[in-house]
Order: structure tokens, then C-alpha cells, then sequence
């Protein structure tokens, strides 16, 4: 059917046609009138005639036998046959047969788009927030308590109980003094309570029901006693605002609808886990810098100049170097060199300062994990 | 437990009984064929897996869409294929639907429930319970929702098969069965199975003819003997083993491939009986597969599929072991110079090695245990009597919107 031969009209070709109407199959007898360009299907109560242009494979077909043919005027309407060689004449044959109005699909795919922002942004966070308020204190805490377990497990690689706590006994007597210092004049929700985790990540953080947990990592890097108040006054102001607690609540929510959209082939885990990040950084900007702003007040009541917030910072900047864009937004904090300025700003010229720890309480502190390596 | 005649319900069946304006005197069965080869459906497993990844997953409904397209043109009966004609952007806006629906109930209930736990119970694990069983009737549900959708767009000789709305009365029924199942320790498994299929079948439409299950529950009865038995030796070794005759425990790991054959046992012989009970109109069926074949392609095709499959989680361990090997034998001067981009190039690589893991697995699994499983119980099927076929006029269009969107969304396992 090349063009280079000329073909014969009324050239009889076989094939099976159904008109999808009636289960009864058709023995049809195929005529290729080049003249007109249409192939004409001729049986016992068929008298058809489809434009070359119009007719398409339908896709996809495991047998390789034959074809089995569509037209875009008779969309129901299906000719299988054996010819093969047929196909050429049909110049749009792979052309696809639109079913669905595209309109409507992206109707549905903006509204599915905004009611899910719209939940995980908007109603979640709301929920979380109003929640927050209302969960009884021993709720509070043993939803605290179920994320430390988490963290450990996640932390510690193979042991069963998860990462070591540390424990050593005038150390927790140290922080003990430290945080009775810190919380003297201070009106929390709950009450503190100080975990140290063995592991050498330079890093703290606050769980619901009042835990704060430090990391190995951020004692040894500490260079004084009032670095390390000063990170536990953030903190605290975290305490103070329930903003972990929210957190736990609004990620239960997130997380499945998130999980959801995604699916679990091609490493659904991935994007959740990278959409998750991305929320709680958007979350925590505002509450980072409440908790400092909090922080500078219970380290001024303390005697402890603000600005020791700031050489912590310096430390962080040193050990993971200075984020940008959009590492800094998954470093869930607002840039660190914004942090440190803020942080002497908010020391007042002539700032006396008192001593939080004694020098032996200090050692005791930073050996609160054992020896150190 | 009595056996039954081993050609199932077919020949104590009095098919003449059955009225006909049309039967033929000698009626010319339609056999079944499979045309579908391996290479092709690994060829386009793969690639529209690669797509699917590199998409976000997006691509999944045109994947669906063109695997089904395949399958289902590799079936024969008579000669004439069936035809798939589902469109990916139905099941793209079928699966928005569900998940405007869905985000709303796993967002907001689980956030009540996750607070409601803590608060009420200090604890997590009535929220996680709730949770879990809050979403049971809506994953049956979501399965008789999307063989709706699949039949609905399932055609063969040109008429649309259909299944008739019912998604609520499944769910019930299905969470009730499966409740006596598990309470009567599986004795009652095959009840479940007759039941649903009973359920399914009588719904279910080809053109303007209406499906029915013949046959009682007990007819499934003699398919777990296999399962029966492997469980009741293997409890009863290990009676006898503890009881100072520690050679029964040989018996007891014999008896581990032989209920995994029992489980095979059961999906042919089950799916012999059901289909020899069915009956489109004056049109039956005979169903013979072999039991043997199916463990075969099951054990074969699953040992295989793990066996390369995992090939490619070794660059993830590596990198695993890189990471830890930094972090936790060369603590402090490693640790600063196992820089940002060793540890950005090991991510890539874990990544990379965690897709291919799936994708070829999947590929593999389609090639060696969904194809080779079709196409048996394809060709141990024959239409033996097509009786008033050429009289079944076509059903109008079920247009079904949402497609198998919530299936789609709740990640249900309906094979393919």
C-alpha cells in the first residue's frame, strides 16, 4: 500500500468486525479504495466505510498477529484482521482518541491542590493549635515521653532500647541547679524536665510535656556554663508556648495526607519526608524567634547576658557553616548571623553578670556522659 | 473430609436443564488463549515504571492504564480479544477526587483521634487502633468500587462488562466475614470466599446479561484440605517434638512448604469451582488449573524476582555502611572530613538504588508471577458452552466519575 504500486481497488482482504451493539461477530470482507481514502467494511449486515485519516491502533495489544482496529468517527465500533500490512495506509494511526474533557481534569486538580493546602496549612495547624490548649498536662507529657522513645530508636542504630541516656550523678545535679536558676522566676505550663542523649550532634531540643533534651555533641562544644543556660532559656521558651506539642499534634494530621497524595512507589517516604521538613521549618521561623526573645529575659532575670545565646549560635555556624537559602529553610531556623546580632542587641550596655555554675559544677556537667573521648 | 468428583460441580450439572430459545445442538466451546509474552511486559513494565519515578509517581495511572490495556488483550476466548478501555486521565481525576475527600478524613480524624488518645488514655495506641479501623470498611469499599470501574470498562465481542452498585453492602458483609474467619481460626474461609464471589458475580453484568454463582459455600471446603492439614500435622510435630522426640520438628519444617503449596492449592481449585459455577445466562464455564502450576509460578517466580531484585539494594547497603562507618568507627577527624559532598553522593546513590530496587522487582514480578498466572488460568479456561452469546445485546455506558480513585488513594492491592 506504499504508493509505489498502485493498488487495485475491490482488493478482497478478510477480517472480523463488532458493530458494539450486538455480541455477534462479523466476517467481513475489507476493500481498500485508495482513490477515496477509506477502507470499506462489506459482511451480511455490515456496510461500512471508515477515512483513512480516522482510523487508529488500539494501543497497547499483546498480540502481534494482527491488528485490531478503531475509528475516531465510530469510537465503539472495533475490526480486528489479520493484515498486518494494512496499517500503513493509515496515516493517524497512532494518533490517541481523547476521552476525558482536559476542562474537567484540571477543575479537579486545582480544587484537589487547594483543599489539601487548605488542610494541611490552614485547618490542621488551626486544629493543632486550639488542641494544644486543651490536652490534660499527664496527656501532654506521655505524648512527650512517646516521641523521646521515637527519637532514641531513631538515633540509636541497632541497640533495642535506642540511644543511651546520660546520667552520671553530679551532673545531673548540675543541671538540676541550672535549671532551678533559670525557671526561678519563670511561669511555665509544666514542669521542666532534662534529658542528655550520648550522641555527638550539636543539638538541643524541646518535646511535648515539658522535656528538654541536649545532645552530648552541644555540652562538649559549649565553652562556658552560660552557653549552655542559654540554649536551655530557648528552650524553655518553647515550654512555654507549647510549640512542641502543637508540632506533634499537627504532624499526626499532615503526615497521612501527605503520605496520601504521594503514594508509596517511587519513594513516597522521600517527598513526605522533604514536605514534612519543609512545613516545620515554615512553622518553627516565627517560634524560633519567640523563644529567643523569651530567652533573653530569663537570662537577664538570671544574670546571664543575652549575648550568650549569640556565641552558642557562633558555635553552630562553626560546626555546620552558615546556611543559605534554601539549606537554611530545611535548617528550620532563621539565619544564624540575623540570630547572633539579635542576641547582642538585646544585651544592655553595662550588663553585670553573674556566675550561673561554680567551676567544679561546670566539669561535673560537662562530664555528665562519662569520660569524656 | 469426603472428596468431591474431581472435575468440580461441572459434570453433576445438568446443562440441558438450563432453558434456551437458542442452544445449538452441538454447542462449539470457545477455548481460552494467551497471546502476551514475558519480554514485552517486562520492556513495558520497565519503562513506564522509569516514568512513573521520574514523574513523582504521576505517571502510575497511564502505567495502570497501558499494563491492563496489555493483559487484557493477551486473553482470548475464541480467538477474540478482551479490551481494556479505561483513560488515565479518568483514574488521574478519579484519584483527585478521593484525595480531596480522604485528606480531610485522615487529616482532621486523625488529629481528633492522636489527641483524644492522649488525653483520654495517655497513649498512642487507641488513636493508631481507631485510626486503623476507621479505614477497613472504606478499603472494601474501595475494592468494590474499582472492579466496578475496571469492568465498566472491560470489553469483549464489543460488549461492556458492568457491575452494579453495592460498595457499602460489600464492605459490611466483607468485614463480617472476615471476622468468622478469624474467630473460627480459617475453618470458615471458604464461607468468606463464596460468599463475596456470590456477592460479586450476581452484581456483575455482560452487556444486557445478568451473572449468577451457583453452588454452596461447603463446595470450597475440600480446597483448604491442603492448609488444613499442613497446620494440623505441624501443630501436631511440634506436640510430640516438645514431648522429648526432637526429630518431629523435621516434620514440622516439611510442613512449611506444604501449606505454602495448600495456599496454592486453594487459589486453583477455589477459582476451579467458583468459575464451574457460574453461569452468564445459558453460557458456562469449565475451569481446570492445575495446582502444581500455580505453587510452581508462585515459588519459582517470587524466589526469582527477590533473588535479582535485591542486586540492586547492594549499593544501598554500601552506602549504609559508608555513612555509619563515618559517623560511628572514625568518630571525631573522619567525621570532619567525610564532607558534604561524599555524603550528598552517597544519598544519591541509596536513592538510586532504592527506585531500581522496586522498579525491577516490580518488572520481575509481572514478567515471572502475574503473566505466567494468567496466562494459566486464561488457558485452562473454556467457554463450553456459549449458548445464546450472539444474543447479548450491548449495556449503556457507566460513566463512574471517580474511576478506582479511593483504591488509587488507599493504595489497595487489586494485582494490577
Amino acid at each position: 500500500m506504499s504508493g509505489i504500486i498502485p493498488t487495485v481497488p475491490h482488493e478482497a482482504l478478510r477480517g472480523v468486525y463488532f458493530d458494539a451493539q450486538s455480541a455477534v461477530a462479523q466476517d467481513v470482507r475489507l476493500v481498500v479504495d485508495s482513490g477515496a481514502q477509506q477502507l470499506v467494511l462489506r459482511g451480511e449486515a455490515v456496510d461500512v466505510a471508515w477515512r483513512f485519516e480516522d482510523i487508529r491502533l488500539v494501543p497497547d495489544q499483546a498480540g502481534q498477529g494482527g491488528l485490531v482496529l478503531r475509528s475516531a468517527s465510530d469510537p465503539e465500533a472495533r475490526l480486528l484482521t489479520a493484515h498486518r500490512e494494512l496499517a500503513e495506509a493509515f496515516p493517524a494511526r497512532r494518533r490517541r482518541v481523547i476521552g476525558v474533557e482536559r476542562g474537567r481534569i484540571a477543575c479537579w486538580a486545582l480544587a484537589a491542590v487547594a483543599s489539601v493546602a487548605l488542610i494541611v496549612f490552614v485547618l490542621v495547624p488551626t486544629m493543632a493549635n486550639q488542641l494544644a490548649r486543651f490536652i490534660p498536662p499527664e496527656g501532654e507529657k506521655a505524648l512527650g515521653d512517646a516521641t523521646l522513645t521515637q527519637i532514641r530508636g531513631a538515633l540509636g542504630d541497632n541497640s533495642q532500647s535506642g540511644i543511651r541516656l546520660c546520667t552520671g550523678h553530679e551532673g545531673t545535679k548540675a543541671f538540676a541547679a541550672l535549671a532551678t536558676k533559670l525557671s526561678a522566676n519563670v511561669a511555665l505550663p509544666v514542669p521542666v524536665t532534662v534529658t542528655v542523649l550520648d550522641h555527638r550532634m550539636v543539638n538541643a531540643f524541646a518535646l511535648p510535656g515539658g522535656h528538654i533534651v541536649f545532645m552530648r555533641g552541644l555540652l562538649e562544644a559549649a565553652d562556658r556554663p552560660e552557653e549552655v543556660a542559654a540554649v536551655f532559656a530557648h528552650e524553655m521558651g518553647h515550654v512555654a508556648s507549647r510549640d512542641p506539642t502543637r508540632h506533634a499534634l499537627r504532624s499526626a494530621g499532615s503526615i497521612g495526607v501527605l503520605g496520601l497524595l504521594f503514594g508509596d512507589f517511587a519513594g513516597g517516604a522521600l517527598v513526605l519526608f522533604l514536605t514534612e521538613q519543609l512545613i516545620e521549618a515554615q512553622y518553627s521561623q516565627g517560634a524560633e524567634s519567640d523563644a529567643d526573645v523569651f530567652a533573653y529575659e530569663v537570662l537577664a532575670e538570671a544574670g546571664i547576658p543575652p549575648s550568650a545565646l549569640g556565641s552558642m549560635f557562633e558555635r553552630f555556624k562553626a560546626t555546620s557553616g552558615a546556611a543559605k537559602g534554601i539549606t537554611a529553610h530545611f535548617l528550620s531556623h532563621p539565619s544564624l548571623a540575623e540570630r547572633i546580632e539579635a542576641a547582642r542587641a538585646a544585651t544592655p550596655e553595662g550588663f553585670v553578670a553573674k556566675p550561673i555554675l561554680s567551676d567544679a559544677q561546670w566539669s561535673a556537667l560537662k562530664a555528665i556522659c562519662g569520660p569524656s573521648r | 473430609m469426603s472428596e468431591l468428583p474431581e472435575a468440580g460441580p461441572w459434570h453433576r450439572r445438568d446443562t440441558d436443564a438450563i432453558p434456551t430459545r437458542y442452544r445449538h445442538a452441538n454447542p462449539e466451546p470457545l477455548d481460552g488463549d494467551f497471546v502476551g509474552d514475558r519480554g514485552r511486559v517486562f520492556g513495558l513494565a520497565v519503562r513506564t515504571g522509569i516514568l512513573t519515578v521520574l514523574t513523582l509517581g504521576i505517571y502510575r495511572f497511564w502505567m495502570k492504564t497501558r499494563l491492563r490495556r496489555f493483559y487484557w488483550s493477551a486473553v482470548r476466548f475464541g480467538g477474540v480479544p478482551a479490551e481494556y478501555l479505561g483513560d488515565p486521565l479518568e483514574k488521574l481525576l478519579g484519584f483527585l477526587f478521593a484525595v480531596v475527600i480522604l485528606a480531610f478524613y485522615i487529616g482532621v480524624v486523625n488529629l481528633v483521634l492522636m489527641f483524644l488518645s492522649f488525653s483520654l488514655f495517655q497513649d498512642n495506641f487507641a488513636a493508631y487502633l481507631l485510626s486503623f479501623v476507621g479505614v477497613v470498611p472504606l478499603w472494601f469499599y474501595a475494592r468494590y468500587r474499582a472492579r466496578r470501574y475496571v469492568l465498566a470498562r472491560t470489553r469483549w465481542r464489543g460488549i461492556r462488562f458492568g457491575l452494579e452498585p453495592g460498595a457499602w453492602g460489600y464492605a459490611w458483609r466483607a468485614i463480617g466475614y472476615w471476622f468468622l474467619t478469624i474467630i473460627s481460626a480459617g475453618l470458615l474461609w471458604p464461607l468468606m470466599t463464596f460468599q463475596l464471589e456470590k456477592y460479586r458475580t450476581n452484581r456483575t453484568w455482560y452487556g444486557d446479561c445478568q451473572l449468577t454463582q451457583e453452588g454452596r459455600w461447603t463446595l470450597l471446603f475440600p480446597a483448604l484440605r491442603h492448609v488444613l492439614l499442613a497446620v494440623l500435622i505441624a501443630v501436631g510435630s511440634v506436640f510430640v517434638g516438645l514431648n522429648g522426640t526432637p526429630l518431629a520438628f523435621g516434620v514440622t519444617a516439611l510442613c512449611v512448604p506444604w501449606f505454602a503449596y495448600g495456599l496454592a492449592y486453594y487459589r486453583a481449585k477455589s477459582f476451579e469451582r467458583l468459575t464451574n459455577g457460574k453461569r452468564a445466562g445459558d453460557v458456562v464455564f469449565l475451569s481446570k488449573p492445575r495446582p502444581m502450576r500455580v505453587f510452581g509460578i508462585y515459588g519459582f517466580g517470587l524466589a526469582l524476582s527477590g533473588f535479582v531484585a535485591s542486586f540492586f539494594l547492594v549499593p544501598l547497603g554500601l552506602a549504609l555502611v559508608a555513612v555509619l562507618g563515618a559517623m560511628l568507627g572514625f568518630e571525631d577527624e573522619a567525621a570532619m572530613s567525610f564532607d558534604l559532598m561524599t555524603s550528598g553522593s552517597l544519598t544519591v546513590i541509596g536513592i538510586l538504588s532504592y527506585f531500581t530496587f522496586f522498579l525491577s522487582w516490580a518488572a520481575l514480578t509481572h514478567t515471572f508471577v502475574t503473566l505466567p498466572l494468567w496466562a494459566h488460568f486464561t488457558e485452562t479456561l473454556t467457554v463450553v458452552d456459549p449458548g445464546s452469546l450472539e444474543a447479548i445485546r450491548q449495556r449503556p455506558r457507566d460513566e463512574f466519575d471517580e474511576a478506582e480513585g479511593f483504591a488509587e488513594a488507599l493504595d489497595v492491592g487489586a494485582g494490577i
